[in-house]
């Protein structure tokens, strides 16, 4: 049978991000499995609410995963008054994640948008730990304004990973701001890889994944080399509940990471 | 599958049937007029079982005269072996999770038409051996269905396989048929009932009469599309205007969703209790609801024609994907009990008419 009962979890640190986002600490429970990039957990607040949550870190050893939380719904809202030392509920790790084994030798380009890059994160940490692993890797990240960057402290770390590009670009750039204005989608151009033997993640708003896998297209990226990792409304997170439905995918189990050819029938039909 | 091919016994072996079921310990649920409606309800008395009153439906119409052959109400089986509502966990102050433990009850539906069998066989794929709730229900439950020899105006079993006659998956199925009740038994269950009462083998002549009977059943009701095809036609137009046509008069009330056998979506409740511990309660949520595929942010389906094509390629496409069968079983429930009288039947007609662009 499924549980939806949560599991007992620490908060063992919060780190603010920005001036809405903040990186909650979580002591796994004892029960539950490691997850792996591209999965995510249901966190949920007493007596307020839960939510899907992808991990944008985790250190394997002390069994503490990341996640990074933006402030705009009744429950996130309700996160930004957690402290370390808090209690929160857990269950998890959910759905399908970034294909990581089939990445061995491939080059690897990352699209993210806004708060789409903290489930790309443990995608830069993995190649970072077994750099050898994997061939280049490319970043491309775009936030509305400087202000909405995340992670803007390890920048240096991403481009001191060896043979990797780091591009970053606001849609709205505030004073001194001396590096990309334009959408994310506008950075594919600098994407100088062989596709036959590179893979895409792409993770962000819908219409920019939309605009950004046109691009890929364009760039000659076939269908099974472009992952995306989706969002919808999620109550259960265990293909029950329904809300997360994309054509006859259920986003939490069947994704959140899907491969485009998966989904391509559905990808581009309004409102699906 | 039958057991015994057909017996016949009188008419009134019913209510023989009925105590039976009582005196076997079951808790009998079937159809009761309330306020002008039938309704699925735990039954005391044979008296109280709606057996002689005839539900008449039509799209956003529903009205019950006496006499005659009933067909459902908005109720369906859903509405017991997967309710409402109902507690998940509660989490106490001290984060103690518990999750209630669900009594074991012996249920057995009684004059359950065939549509409603099947949206049961339809749940049992989504739900059993994950659902606990359900499962424990469904492990003991008593399937007594009466086969629709009169289906109504909103009726379209034929064209879902599902009716109107049983084929397979109950305990006990029965036809009235004037003086007559023609029997088969599914199961052991089914057996054993068939032996308090005074049955024999069918006759030519009432067998001649039962077939007849159940073909131009049949015939009502069918709702002038096939099955043949249909997941991928409706597919290839899922960019199809009928879809934004036909919702001009849709309310999103999700009253389709409601008494639609078998959607299963659910919406969580948290609360915070007074004493300081905080529950979650499953409700039935539905797709056609706004907030349905709504997330802080943004809205996956903010328009009414986006929401009721969710609806029509989930019962009739994705539900073959995600579970191997149909998710619509004919019964028109949400045909009757649209405000606007919305016609699924009609829908699925004009999208196949429309061609790819229509």
């Amino acid at each position: 049978m499924t549980t939806l009962t949560p599991l007992k979890a620490l908060i063992t640190r919060v780190r603010t991000e920005t001036w809405n986002i903040k990186t909650y600490y979580v002591k796994l429970p004892d029960e539950a499995k490691l997850p792996k990039p591209g999965q995510f957990n249901m966190l949920y607040i007493h007596g307020v609410g839960e939510v899907p949550i992808s991990i944008s870190d985790l250190d394997e050893e002390s069994r503490i995963a990341a996640h990074t939380v933006r402030f705009v719904g009744s429950v996130t809202k309700t996160f930004e008054l957690l402290k370390e030392g808090d209690i929160i509920g857990f269950r998890g790790p959910y759905g399908i994640g970034w294909p990581m084994d089939a990445m061995i030798n491939k080059n690897i380009v990352l699209i993210a948008g806004g708060i789409g890059l903290p489930p790309l994160r443990p995608v830069i940490r993995e190649v970072a730990r077994n750099r050898s692993a994997y061939g280049k890797l490319i970043i491309l990240y775009g936030a509305r304004t400087p202000e909405d960057l995340l992670f803007t402290y390890e920048y240096s770390d991403y481009e001191s990973i060896p043979d990797t590009e780091f591009y970053v670009t606001v849609d709205k750039p505030s004073e001194g701001w001396k590096n990309n204005v334009g959408f994310v989608t506008n950075l594919i151009k600098y994407v100088d890889v062989n596709p036959s033997e590179s893979y895409a993640f792409v993770c962000g708003p819908e219409i920019m994944m939309k605009f950004a896998t046109q691009e890929l297209l364009k760039r000659g990226f076939k269908t099974n080399k472009i992952y995306l990792s989706l969002e919808r409304r999620m109550k259960c997170g265990v293909g029950l509940c329904g809300h997360c439905q994309m054509g006859p995918y259920f986003v939490c189990k069947h994704g959140p990471v899907f491969p485009l050819w998966f989904i391509s029938k559905y990808f581009w039909v309004d409102q699906i | 599958m039958s057991l015994t091919g057909l017996y016949v016994a009188r008419a009134d072996s019913l209510g023989i049937l009925f105590s039976e079921l009582r005196r076997l310990g079951y808790v009998i649920v079937g159809y009761r007029v309330v306020d002008g409606v039938l309704r699925l309800e735990e039954l005391d008395s044979f008296d109280e079982f709606a057996h002689n009153v005839e539900d008449i439906q039509s799209p956003g119409k529903y009205s019950l005269v006496s006499g005659g052959f009933y067909r459902h109400g908005p109720d369906s089986p859903k509405r017991f072996l997967y309710p409402p509502t109902l507690t998940l966990f509660r989490v106490s102050k001290e984060w103690v999770a518990s999750t209630p433990t669900y009594e074991e009850r012996n249920l057995a539906f009684f004059g359950l038409k065939p549509c409603d069998l099947a949206s049961i066989k339809v749940l049992d794929r989504v739900l059993l051996g994950v659902d606990e709730y359900y499962t424990s229900l469904r492990r003991n439950l008593v399937l007594v269905v009466e086969n629709c020899t009169s289906p109504g105006g909103t009726c379209f079993c034929s064209t879902m396989n599902t009716g109107p006659r049983a084929r397979d998956t109950f305990d006990l199925a029965y036809t009235r048929l004037g003086d007559k009740l023609v029997l088969e038994a599914g199961s052991e269950l089914g057996l054993r009932l068939l032996d308090v009462l005074e049955v024999e083998p069918i006759d030519d002549a009432t067998y001649e009469r039962f077939e007849v009977v159940m073909r131009n059943a049949s015939e009502k009701a069918r709702a002038g599309f096939e099955l043949n095809g249909l997941p991928e036609e409706l597919e290839l137009r899922i960019e199809s205007k009928v879809y934004k046509e036909v919702t001009e008069r849709c309310l999103g009330c999700a009253n389709c969703n409601m008494v639609c056998p078998t959607c299963f979506c659910f919406d969580v409740l948290d609360t915070p209790l007074i004493d300081g511990s905080a529950e979650r309660v499953r409700v039935w949520d539905g797709c056609l609801n706004f907030t349905y595929g709504q997330v802080a942010g943004g809205h996956f389906r903010p328009d009414l024609w986006a929401r009721y094509r969710h609806f029509v390629l989930h019962k009739f496409a994705y539900w073959i994907k995600q579970f191997g069968t149909y998710g619509c079983v004919g019964c028109g429930r949400c045909i009757t009990w649209c405000p606007t009288g919305i016609d699924l039947r009609e829908t699925v007609k004009k999208v196949l008419r429309g061609g790819k662009d229509g």
